[in-house]
């Protein structure tokens, strides 16, 4: 015989309601991204168009030809530009995951003098705009002899304070008996580090990844880099729609171009997310 | 045993751990971060003056936050603004953020694009592709639009609401709310990616249990993934008044900004700075203690 049992589950109504919701959340954010996409494809005469139409109708490649030339008249070749971007964003992305975390296990699972100390001034310089400390800093980098070279990015950057915030939080819902466990199989600290909590911690790091790789992906470093061989991408791309009016179609297949990469790793990271999810259950 | 090594106690060996792991971030932390901020201090009890081959500072005690408090005719005003919208956008933010990010987790086709969507006002908010969108006709009109509330608006929503006799207070909040549905989407991007990573945190071993003792989906919500991510409530609060205190586009930042690089002086900059400062950990210490209550950890 078979029991009928009925289950509490959510009706099809309600999921549509909430689907709905989101779906209208989900056209505000992206809205704004379609537009920039037909924008970059529209020929000049259509994006001077009055009113402003949304969609392309004649979709050309044109504005990212001009702008591909426009790259290769440059002064210093572009690709410098992005080994810059690309080095900076690499070194200061995989530095501060590194560093932050590394303080964060110590800050969450381990007891010693000054760590309440410590961990209190991470939190309050979270509140503190750059812009109220932009000259003091200017003075500590030119003291340091930092100026116009890569460290005044990358190592600024590798201690965030945000990164450290967030691992430890993540770090403290670890329980204490596995790291236990480890150190009594004999494992060293730097290997229970590795080894036990950062893997319990992935979905953490990963969105740290995408965090730090936002914001250093997008780092123009205007007030610290002036070597024309030491700028970075965003700098380069952001002179050549200064140009003007004439460059408004430029401008927007160069933000198109500036948007794919985080979104790219945006997406390429977030199919790792859902790995580990699989992995977890597995070793549980 | 027979090694004649130096050993230490449990309790040295923990406490050199502890500060070997935290040196290389501490280093780059008291430079760029901590030092800066002590200098801010006392930049907002001098008055700072360009000389030749450098800078001299001239004490004047708390000159400078009595201009900013008595004197100045923007300040009070636009601070009072700021600490207010603030409180206003918080509780708003965070719980659309955990809502959204419950929601991006239920596997559904199409999961990773609605995500990449709703982390978008993030990857679009960053300095030049809000340049570029500034300088875009188009572009202004579309934000302004949104932020006009084309979708519901708020007035038509108080009218219905005061109808059903419910208290003057909650309805301004309810209405404000509304009218801000796109700020705050556009606000949660990092807050439902904080959100996600900790529902997958979440070992799936404690789900399966509920499974096997007969939980209903709305138990498991309550019992297990509420108070999994409490610890994460109290992260996003904290990100959240931070962020929305110290972005670009806080106006107060903007004030202080101006007041630095235009007329005001570096002194009385910093003076707002600290100022600002101060109110918001006031703030964060008055949230956390409240949400830390609630806080559930697993150990």
């Amino acid at each position: 015989m078979q029991i009928r049992q009925k289950r509490l589950t959510r009706s099809a109504g309600g999921d549509f309601v909430i689907f709905f919701v989101l779906f209208l959340g989900a056209a505000f954010s992206a809205l704004p991204l379609v537009f920039a996409i037909s924008n970059a494809f529209k020929p000049l005469n259509e994006l001077f168009l009055f009113p402003p139409q949304f969609f392309v109708r004649n979709p050309t490649f044109d504005n990212f030809r001009d702008l591909f030339v426009l790259m290769g008249e440059s002064w210093v070749p572009i690709s410098r530009y992005l080994f810059n971007t690309v080095f900076i964003t690499v070194a200061g992305t995989g530095g501060h995951v590194l560093m932050a975390s590394m303080a964060a296990y110590v800050l969450a699972k381990h007891r010693f003098p000054g760590r309440d100390v410590f961990f209190a001034m991470v939190v309050l310089s979270l509140m503190f705009a750059y812009q109220v400390t932009a000259i003091p800093n200017y003075l500590t980098m030119s003291a340091l002899g930092w100026l116009d070279t890569y460290a005044a990015i990358i190592v600024p950057a590798w201690s965030s304070s945000l990164g450290l915030f967030l691992m430890k939080q993540f770090m403290e819902q670890i329980n204490d008996s596995l790291i236990e466990a480890a150190r009594i199989d004999g494992a060293s600290e730097f290997h229970i580090f590795w080894r036990v909590v950062m893997p319990n911690v992935k979905p953490a790091w990963l969105t740290l990844i995408i965090l730090s790789f936002q914001s250093l992906w997008n780092e123009t470093g205007g007030r610290f880099i002036y070597s024309e061989e030491l700028k970075t991408l965003p700098y380069a791309l952001n002179q050549i729609i200064q140009g003007g009016v004439a460059r408004a179609g430029v401008g927007a297949a160069v933000g198109v171009i500036m948007m794919i990469v985080p979104i790219a790793v945006f997406v390429l990271n977030q199919s790792k997310v859902v790995q580990t999810m699989g992995a977890a259950g597995i070793n549980k | 045993m027979g090694r004649p090594r130096f050993r230490l106690t449990r309790t040295r060996r923990q406490a050199l751990t502890g500060i070997l792991f935290t040196l290389p971030f501490a280093v780059g932390f008291v430079l760029f971060f901590l030092y800066p901020f002590l200098q801010s201090i006392r930049f907002s009890m001098s008055q700072l003056q360009i000389v030749a081959g450098g800078y001299r500072l001239e004490p004047v005690g708390l000159a400078n936050y009595r201009t900013a408090l008595l004197v100045h005719p923007e300040f009070l005003q636009v601070f009072v603004e700021a600490v207010f919208r603030t409180l206003v956008d918080v509780p708003l933010i965070v719980v659309f953020a955990f809502f959204a990010a419950n929601l991006l987790n239920q596997p559904f086709k199409g999961r990773t694009l609605a995500r990449v969507v709703f982390f978008l006002p993030v990857i679009m908010g960053a300095g030049i592709i809000l340049q570029m969108e500034s300088a875009d006709y188009m572009m202004t009109q579309l934000r302004s639009a949104a932020n006009e509330g084309g979708l519901l608006s708020g007035a038509v929503l108080r009218n219905f609401l005061y109808e059903l006799r419910i208290p003057e207070a909650t309805l301004d909040y309810v209405t404000s709310a509304v009218d801000r549905i796109p700020e705050i989407i556009r606000a949660s991007g990092v807050q439902i990616l904080v959100f996600l990573a900790g529902l997958q945190s979440i070992p799936g071993s404690l789900y399966e249990a509920a499974d096997v003792e007969g939980f209903t989906s709305w138990e498991r919500f309550w019992l297990i993934t509420l108070p999994m991510l409490s610890p994460l409530i109290l992260t996003n609060a904290v990100y959240t008044i931070i962020d929305s205190f110290t972005v670009g586009t806080n106006p107060l930042v903007k004030l202080v900004r101006s007041t630095a690089f235009g007329g005001g002086g570096f002194g009385l900059s910093s003076a707002m700075g600290v100022l600002y400062f101060l109110s918001i950990a006031v703030i964060l210490l008055i949230a956390g203690s409240i949400i830390s209550r609630f806080v559930f950890y697993d150990n």
